[in-house]
C-alpha cells in the first residue's frame, strides 16, 4: 500500500506543477495585453509625469470612441472586412475546384500537378514580393495600361492588388483534396448514372459534404488575412483609402509621436484586434482541424 | 435532383459558346461534353493554372531575370549578369550578419519554443477547463503583427515598460531590450515565440491525443511516475510531430521579417542587430530602389531554405 | 438543395465583385490635385485651411492631402512613382532631390517661376534646391542645428553658461547625469537618438564646426577619414562608454525633461513651447555647437515643394504653390509661412521670415546663423538616404563600442565612396 500512496503524492505534485506551468504561461500570454488595454486607458498628463502612472486614475474609456471619431477607423475596417471576404471567397473556390479534380478525377498529368502543389508549398512569399509589384504594376491593358502594360497604374492603387496575389493556396488546394478524398465515390457515381453533369454533381453533391472543410480553410485564410501586413502595405503605402486596420495604424505612426495620442495609438490596436477574437472565439474548432490535418502529412 | 434550373457555371458557359462556336454543334451536346469526365476536371483546375501561372510562375522567372540587372525601376535595367549574387557572397559585409541573424533568429525561435510548446501542450491535454487555457494560449497567435509590436514596445521600454519596473521591483537589472544591440535580436525571438506557442501548442496537442491512452496505464502499473512518462512514453512517441513542428516552424523562422520591421520602425536596428535577410531584401528593394540586388538576396536566401528543407 | 443555392449565389458575387475590383479609385470629374506632405494633419491645420479657400475660389480644383511619416516619405514617393500612382506636390527633403531628378521624378519649373523663386528666396535656401545649376522646385522649411541645452538642469548642476568645447560638455554632462537602482540613466547628461539624423547630422553639425565638410566639393569622395572626423566620433564614443548616454536616452526625453544636451534643429520649437509654456526661455537655452575654439559652423537642411514630371496638372500644382507660397489679402505671412510659423520653424521666404516672429532667446541664435553663413547647407550628395543609413551604422558601432572611431570612419568611406561613384 505504500507504494501506491507514495504514487498518489508524486501525481498530486504532477498536479500541482501542471497547473502551475499553465496559469504561469497563461499570465505571460495575457499580461502584455492588459498592459495595452490599460495603457490605453492613461491621460497625457499621466504618460509625461515622472515616473508615468502606471495605473490611470482616471480611467479615458473615451478613447475607444476617439479612435472611431479622430482615425479613420471605419474605413480601414471596411477595408479589412472586404479584402478579407473577397480572399477567402475566392480561395475557397480556387481551392475546392482543384482539390476537387486532383481528388476525384483521374486525368493525364494529374499526379506531377498534386506533387507540384505539394512542391509549390515550399517558395516562401518574400520571393514573389519583388516581381509580384511589378506584374501587377504592368499588367496589359488595367488601370489605363497599354497592351504592353504601359501607360497606366495597372492594378496598383485598386482593391485588385491587395486581392489578386493571394487568390490562389496552395496548401488550401492540398487541404480541400485531403477532404474530397473522404468522399466517397459511389454517391457520385450514382449521380452520373441519374444523368448529372459533372459540375452539377461538384456543386450540389460533393460541396456540401465538404463543407466543414471550407469552413476549416476559411478561417484559416480569414485569420491570416485579416493579419496580413507586409504586402497590403507595399502595394497600398500612397493608398490611404485602401488601407487595411494594421497597416493603417502602422503607417500613420507619424500621428501618434506625442504623449497626448499614444493612448489613442493603444485603443486602436486594441480595436483591430476585437474581430478576429470575436471570430475565432466562435469558429476555434475548425482551425484545429486546418493545422493538424498539414501536420498528419507531415 | 428534380431541379432542372441550369446552374450557374452552365449558365456561363452557355453564353460562352454562344459568342465561340458556330451553331453546328447542338446545343446540349457542347454543355453536356463540357461537363463530361473528359472535360470537367481541367475546367475545375483552369482558376489554378491561371492564377499559378500569372502569380507563382511568372513572377518566379521575372525575378530571376530582375536579379541578374541592375534597375532602380524608374529608368531601363542594366544586364548584369551575375554580378549581384557575386557581391552579395563575396563583398557586402551585411548580407553575410543579416545572414547569421536569420540563422539565429530561427535556430533560438524552434530552441526555446519547440519544448516549451511540448511541455505545454503535455500539462494543457491533461488538465481541466481546456476551452478556457486554449482560448488564452491563441490569443497572440491571432492577434496582427502590428499590435503585437507595438503591445511589446511598451512592455519592453527600458526605464518604464513592465517588465523592467517588475525586475526593478524584485531588485533586479533593467536590461535594455531593444536598445542594446547584443540583446535585440533575442527579444525578438522572445516575442515571436510568445505569437507562436498557441499554434506550437496546438500541433502538439494533436499530436498527444493520437498516442494511445493503454501506453500510460500500463506505465502507471508499473509505477512509472509523471516525469517518466513524459520522457519516456510521450516525448519519443510525439516524435513525428515534433520533427513536423521543427521543420515547418524552422523554415518559416528563416522567411520572417514582419514583426522586426514593424517592431523597428523599418530600420532593423538597433545596429542592424534585427536586420535579417529577407528585411534586408525589402528594405533595400522599396527604400534604395535595388530591385535587381534586392530579387538576388531573394534567391540567395531561398536558395538556403530549399537545401534545409531538402536534407 | 440549399447549401447548393447557397454556393451558387456566391460564385455569381464572387464573379461580379472581381470585375468590379479593377475599377479605378478615384473618379476624375474636375481637376485634383494631391498634396503629399510628411507633416501630420494637426501641423498642417493652416495648410488646410488655405486648400479649402483655394477650391472655393477656383471650384473646378479638388485638393487632396496625403500624409505619409517622415521615416517612411521618400520611400512613399518612390513606391508611388514607381507605380504610376504619384501625388502630383509633394514636400521633399532637399538631400532626396539628386535622386529623384536623376530618375526624372521631379517636373523642372518654368523660367518665370525660378525667377520669382530666386526673387524671394534667400541664397542658402535656393542653393539647397538646386542640383548641377537647376533649380526644382521652392524653398521651405529651413532647419539649422545647434546646442539645445536646459538651463535649468546646468544651473541646478553648478553651470551657469553652456559648454563652449566638447571637454566642456562632457564634464557638465557626466555631473548632471542620474541612475535609478537597476543602473538605467534616468536623466542623461547628453542624448543622440534613434533616427538616421539623430547621428548623422549631428555628426554634420560637428564637422562644420570643426570647419571640415564632411564630403570632397565634387561629392564623389568623403572627408570621414580625417583626424577632425575621427575625433568627433571617437568623443561620441566616449559619451557612451562612460554611462553619459545611452541608447534609452533620446531626443524626446529633452521635452521631457529627463535630458539635459542634445544636439538639435529648431523645428523641435513648437514641442517645447507647449511642454514648458511660460517657463520655455527661461528653461531651453540655445548655444553654438561646441567645438575647439574657432568660428561656428553647423549644418542646415531645407524641404523644397516640388511637383511631379509625370502629373496631369502640372500647370495648375505650380499656381496652386506660388498661391500657397505669396501673402494674400492683407495676410502677412503666406499659407505656407503660416504653417511653419505655428511649428516655430524657419522660412526660406524672405518676406516670411521678416514677418515670422523671431526675436525670442530661442529663435535668434538660428537666425543668425544662418545670416552670417555659420549655417553651411547639406550637401545633395547622390543616394544620399541610402549613404546617410549607413553613416550612421558605423557611427552606432562605435557607440556600442564595437569598432574603434578609425575603424568605423574607415570602413563607412570605403562603403559610401562606393556608392558616390555610382554616379554617371
Amino acid at each position: 500500500m505504500a507504494i501506491v500512496k507514495d504514487r498518489s503524492n508524486w501525481s498530486k505534485l504532477g498536479t500541482v506543477l501542471k497547473y502551475t506551468l499553465l496559469t504561469i504561461g497563461a499570465f505571460v500570454m495575457l499580461a502584455p495585453f492588459a498592459d495595452m488595454f490599460l495603457g490605453a486607458l492613461r491621460t497625457p498628463a499621466e504618460r509625461i509625469s515622472q515616473p508615468p502612472v502606471y495605473f490611470p486614475r482616471d480611467p479615458q474609456w473615451g478613447n475607444y470612441l476617439r479612435v472611431f471619431t479622430e482615425l479613420p477607423m471605419l474605413r480601414w475596417m471596411g477595408n479589412s472586412l472586404f479584402v478579407t471576404a473577397m480572399v477567402t471567397a475566392l480561395q475557397l473556390l480556387t481551392s475546392a475546384m482543384a482539390g476537387y479534380a486532383l481528388a476525384k478525377y483521374n486525368f493525364r498529368g494529374r499526379d506531377i500537378l498534386f506533387r507540384s502543389v505539394l512542391g509549390a508549398q515550399m517558395f516562401p512569399f518574400f520571393l514573389f514580393i519583388i516581381p509580384i509589384f511589378f506584374i501587377l504594376r504592368y499588367f496589359p491593358l488595367f488601370g489605363g495600361n497599354d497592351i504592353l502594360g504601359q501607360g497606366g497604374s495597372g492594378f496598383l492603387n485598386t482593391y485588385a492588388a491587395i486581392i489578386l496575389p493571394f487568390s490562389i493556396t496552395w496548401y488550401g488546394i492540398f487541404l480541400m483534396r485531403q477532404f474530397f478524398m473522404a468522399v466517397p465515390n459511389e454517391l457520385m457515381d450514382a449521380a452520373r448514372l441519374d444523368g448529372a453533369g459533372e459540375f452539377r454533381i461538384f456543386f450540389s453533391i460533393a460541396l456540401p459534404l465538404v463543407l466543414p472543410g471550407l469552413a476549416t480553410l476559411g478561417i484559416f485564410v480569414f485569420v491570416y488575412q485579416w493579419n496580413e501586413v507586409i504586402w497590403t502595405m507595399t502595394v497600398t503605402r500612397t493608398a490611404p483609402d485602401l488601407q487595411t486596420i494594421p497597416v493603417g495604424i502602422y503607417l500613420l505612426r507619424g500621428a501618434f509621436i506625442d504623449q497626448s495620442t499614444r493612448s489613442l495609438q493603444q485603443a486602436a490596436l486594441g480595436v483591430s484586434i476585437l474581430p478576429v477574437i470575436v471570430t475565432f472565439l466562435f469558429l476555434q474548432r475548425y482551425y484545429v482541424r486546418g493545422l493538424t490535418a498539414g501536420a498528419v502529412k507531415g | 435532383m428534380t431541379d432542372t434550373s441550369p446552374t450557374a457555371s452552365e449558365q456561363m458557359l452557355s453564353a460562352a459558346r454562344e459568342d465561340l462556336i458556330d451553331q453546328e454543334p447542338p446545343r446540349r451536346s457542347l454543355a453536356a461534353r463540357l461537363s463530361s469526365k473528359a472535360v470537367a476536371p481541367w475546367i475545375f483546375i483552369t482558376p489554378m493554372l491561371l492564377f499559378g501561372a500569372v502569380f507563382f510562375i511568372l513572377p518566379l522567372l521575372y525575378a530571376f531575370f530582375i536579379s541578374l540587372t541592375r534597375w532602380n525601376s524608374l529608368s531601363a535595367p542594366k544586364w548584369v549578369g551575375f554580378k549581384h549574387y557575386e557581391y552579395l557572397l563575396t563583398t557586402d559585409p551585411v548580407f553575410w550578419q543579416t545572414f547569421w541573424n536569420t540563422m539565429y533568429f530561427a535556430a533560438a525561435s524552434i530552441g526555446i519554443g519547440v519544448p516549451l510548446a511540448m511541455v505545454l501542450a503535455y500539462a494543457f491535454t491533461r488538465s481541466k477547463g481546456r476551452t478556457v487555457w486554449r482560448s488564452i494560449y491563441w490569443l497572440p497567435m491571432i492577434t496582427n503583427v502590428v499590435a503585437v509590436a507595438y503591445i511589446w514596445k511598451f512592455v519592453l521600454d527600458d526605464r518604464y515598460g513592465l517588465l523592467n519596473r517588475a525586475l526593478g521591483f524584485l531588485g533586479l537589472g533593467a536590461p535594455g531590450w531593444l536598445t542594446d544591440p547584443n540583446l535585440a535580436l533575442t527579444s525578438v525571438v522572445l516575442i515571436f515565440v510568445w505569437m507562436q506557442l498557441g499554434h506550437n501548442m496546438l500541433l502538439f496537442s494533436a499530436g498527444l491525443a493520437s498516442i494511445d491512452e493503454s501506453y500510460y496505464e500500463a506505465a502507471r502499473l508499473d509505477g512509472a511516475n509523471e516525469r517518466q512518462c513524459f520522457f519516456r512514453i510521450t516525448v519519443p512517441l510525439l516524435m513525428p510531430t515534433t520533427l513536423f513542428v521543427l521543420i515547418t516552424n524552422f523554415i518559416s523562422g528563416l522567411s520572417y521579417f514582419t514583426l522586426m520591421l514593424v517592431l523597428t520602425d523599418g530600420n532593423g536596428g538597433p545596429l542592424r542587430s534585427t536586420t535579417v535577410t529577407a528585411l534586408y531584401m525589402y528594405k533595400m528593394a522599396f527604400e534604395d530602389l535595388r530591385m535587381g540586388r534586392a530579387s538576388a538576396v531573394a534567391y540567395l536566401l531561398f536558395a538556403v531554405i530549399l537545401v534545409i528543407t531538402l536534407i | 438543395m440549399k447549401p447548393v443555392r447557397i454556393t451558387r449565389v456566391s460564385v455569381v458575387s464572387a464573379l461580379t465583385a472581381a470585375t468590379a475590383l479593377v475599377a479605378p479609385s478615384v473618379a476624375a470629374a474636375e481637376t485634383t490635385i494631391t498634396v503629399a506632405t510628411h507633416y501630420n494633419q494637426e501641423q498642417m491645420g493652416p495648410l488646410l485651411a488655405c486648400f479649402d479657400q483655394y477650391t472655393a475660389e477656383n471650384p473646378d480644383i479638388k485638393i487632396e492631402f496625403q500624409q505619409a511619416a517622415y521615416g517612411d516619405f521618400l520611400q512613399t514617393i518612390l513606391t508611388s512613382r514607381v507605380g504610376g500612382t504619384s501625388p502630383d506636390i509633394y514636400n521633399i527633403y532637399s538631400v532626396w532631390a539628386p535622386q529623384l531628378a536623376d530618375a526624372g521624378t521631379l517636373d523642372e519649373p518654368s523660367d518665370e517661376m525660378k525667377d520669382w523663386i530666386r526673387a524671394n528666396y534667400g541664397e542658402g535656401s535656393v542653393g539647397a534646391a538646386t542640383i548641377n545649376g537647376t533649380l526644382w522646385g521652392i524653398p521651405t522649411e529651413l532647419s539649422v542645428y545647434q546646442l539645445f541645452y536646459n538651463k535649468k538642469m546646468l544651473a541646478e548642476a553648478g553651470y551657469d553658461a553652456p559648454p563652449a568645447t566638447w571637454a566642456e560638455l562632457k564634464e557638465i554632462a557626466a555631473a548632471i547625469t542620474t541612475k535609478n537602482d537597476q543602473g538605467v540613466i534616468e536623466r542623461a547628461g547628453y542624448v543622440y537618438g534613434p533616427s538616421v539624423a539623430n547621428a548623422v547630422h549631428v555628426y554634420y553639425s560637428q564637422m562644420y564646426a570643426a570647419g571640415v565638410p564632411p564630403y570632397s566639393e565634387d561629392f564623389r569622395s568623403t572627408n570621414f577619414t580625417t583626424p577632425e572626423s575621427i575625433e568627433i566620433v571617437r568623443r561620441m564614443g566616449e559619451l557612451f562608454a562612460e554611462g553619459i548616454t545611452s541608447n534609452t536616452n533620446i531626443t524626446d526625453d529633452f521635452a521631457g525633461g529627463s535630458a539635459a544636451m542634445m544636439i538639435a534643429a529648431n523645428w523641435n520649437k513648437a514641442e517645447l513651447q507647449s511642454v514648458y509654456g511660460d517657463e520655455f526661455e527661461a528653461t531651453v537655452g540655445i548655444a553654438p555647437i561646441p567645438n575647439d575654439g574657432g568660428d561656428p559652423g553647423t549644418m542646415l537642411y531645407s524641404f523644397l515643394w516640388a511637383v511631379d514630371s509625370t502629373s496631369d496638372a502640372k500647370e495648375e500644382s505650380w499656381a496652386l504653390l506660388k498661391w500657397l507660397n505669396e501673402a494674400q489679402g492683407d495676410a502677412s505671412l503666406s499659407c505656407t509661412g503660416e504653417m511653419l510659423n505655428d511649428l516655430g520653424a524657419l522660412s526660406g521666404n524672405l518676406a516670411d521670415l521678416a514677418s515670422m516672429d523671431t526675436d525670442d532667446s530661442f529663435t535668434k541664435p538660428f537666425v543668425a546663423a544662418i545670416e552670417s553663413g555659420a549655417a553651411k547647407s547639406q550637401p545633395n550628395i547622390w543616394a544620399a538616404s541610402e549613404n546617410d543609413r549607413t553613416l550612421r551604422g558605423y557611427i552606432e558601432q562605435v557607440w556600442a563600442g564595437n569598432m574603434t572611431a578609425e575603424e568605423a570612419m574607415a570602413a563607412a568611406d570605403a562603403e559610401v565612396t562606393a556608392v558616390l561613384s555610382e554616379q554617371d
